[in-house]
């Protein structure tokens, strides 16, 4: 099977082709010209390509084609009830909904904000419980605003998701998003000097369960890297086994091994590009007990973003901010692409 | 009837006209009837902070104010970004 990898940039959406063995790619782009694309992917329930479109001047919004970008339509209505007092700053994350529920989609953006589509995206209708959640006005935001930048569903429940909002925490759902609860028990919020461990206002970075055991979570948090066996109830520390940092943005899991997973540590909050001088994706096999460095560039200071990587069910995949794709397979890594605008976000598909 | 201009990115999403005649008897009312309104608008019905309306060659910021048939309204992304 070849892949499709749907590129999200600060100047719009690339599509890079790849063949069977992950060596040889080609670009065509790009799409949505003079739009920020903070994340992009297509549905692989019925192949259509989604967009979270922002424009600084026009807002942020989603954009759906049926036919790979040659045509655009448009979310309607989307925004915020004035009774919030709030706005739709930016749109980021766009999940496609559980299998039973064709036409489903989530769709997560700033301020801390949750949709919910139940029309391929032609309409959303804004989740109401986080939207008060009572927690909020502990909520602050990151250096990339109050984003809701991680949606992840449970495979086999269709009632249950999980959201990362920067910085305020990971947040369960079991009734489909009609009540929300915390779930940040044991993870660190290393900038509260005071309370490291509050219930909410830890800044995760992105947050995935496992497909084939949704009740496996890891997290890349701004103070460590951790996973949950028990769907978030509790978090154990992993970057101490062997990373350079805890701090990173970016985080892929292997769909056939819930025992391996990816993250591109950077050198910190305060100094943002990738450990020791080099493009380095460290992996592991054993469930986070041990990490081993592939190295993907180097020299290079680069910096993977949170939805920037990315696999399939053959590479991992990676995009950085200085506009590179490395394709990583078998331990061999291969430019996939480059000198592309600063990439926000890599999702990896298949075509035939 | 008024007369409205678009920019480049708008009237790529009005599915590339840069013109519409519109009935309207105020600059909101010619805003809001356009396909792009949810652009040039937010959630409240607001000109959007960077969306620049220009009527007759003159800022307008009062969506109230009426306009005629041979009003020409003007839409110019603010300078802004950097990036």
């Amino acid at each position: 099977m070849s892949a499709l990898l749907v590129i999200g940039t600060r100047k719009g959406l690339f599509l890079v082709r790849g063949d069977d063995e992950r060596r040889s790619f080609e670009v065509e782009g790009p799409l949505l010209p003079g739009w920020q694309v903070n994340h992009a992917l297509v549905d692989p329930r019925d192949g259509a390509l989604y967009a979270c479109a922002n424009s600084w001047v026009y807002g942020g919004t989603v954009q759906r084609s049926t036919d790979m970008g040659k045509t655009w339509e448009r979310s309607e209505g989307l925004g915020l009830p004035e009774e919030s007092g709030l706005k739709l700053a930016s749109t980021w994350h766009l999940e496609p909904g559980h299998t039973s529920e064709p036409g489903t989609l989530w769709l997560g953006g700033e301020p801390g904000v949750l949709f919910r589509s139940d029309d391929s995206g032609a309409s959303w209708q804004v989740n109401e419980a986080l939207l008060g959640h009572q927690t909020r006005e502990k909520w602050s935001p990151g250096a990339g605003g109050l984003i809701t930048h991680s949606i992840t569903l449970d495979s086999d429940d269709a009632q249950k998701l999980w959201i990362g909002i920067s910085a305020a925490g990971v947040f369960r759902s079991e009734d489909g998003g009609a009540s929300w609860q915390p779930r940040n028990q044991g993870t660190e919020a290393c900038f509260f000097p005071e309370d490291r461990f509050p219930e909410v206002g830890q800044c995760v970075h992105k947050v995935l369960a496992h497909p084939a055991r949704p009740e496996r979570l890891w997290q890349q948090n701004h103070c460590g890297v951790y996973r949950s066996d028990d769907g978030g109830d509790s978090w154990e520390r992993l970057d101490e086994n062997g990373l350079p940092s805890g701090f990173g943005f970016a985080l892929a899991l292997d769909p056939g091994d819930p025992d391996r997973a990816f993250v591109i540590p950077e050198e910190g909050a305060e100094n943002r590009v990738t450990c020791d001088g080099r493009l380095g994706i460290y992996a592991t096999a054993d469930a986070g007990a041990s990490w081993r460095l592939i190295v993907a560039e180097e020299p290079a200071w680069a910096a993977v973003l949170r939805e920037a990587m990315s696999q399939d069910d053959q590479a991992v995949y990676a995009g950085t901010q200085s506009g590179h794709v490395y394709a990583l397979r078998h331990d061999e890594v291969v430019e996939a692409a480059r000198h592309l605008p600063p990439i926000l976000s890599v999702e990896a598909s298949t075509w035939q | 009837m008024a007369v409205v201009l678009l920019p480049g990115l708008l009237a790529t999403e009005a599915g590339g006209t840069k013109e519409f005649d519109v009935e309207a008897a105020t600059v909101g009312d010619a805003l809001r009837a356009l396909p792009v309104a949810d652009l040039v608008l937010d959630e409240r019905g607001e000109v959007r902070s960077l969306v620049h309306v220009y009527v007759d060659g003159e800022r307008a910021r009062d969506l109230t104010a009426a306009v005629g048939a041979a009003t020409r309204i003007r839409i110019v992304a603010a300078i802004a970004g950097g990036a």
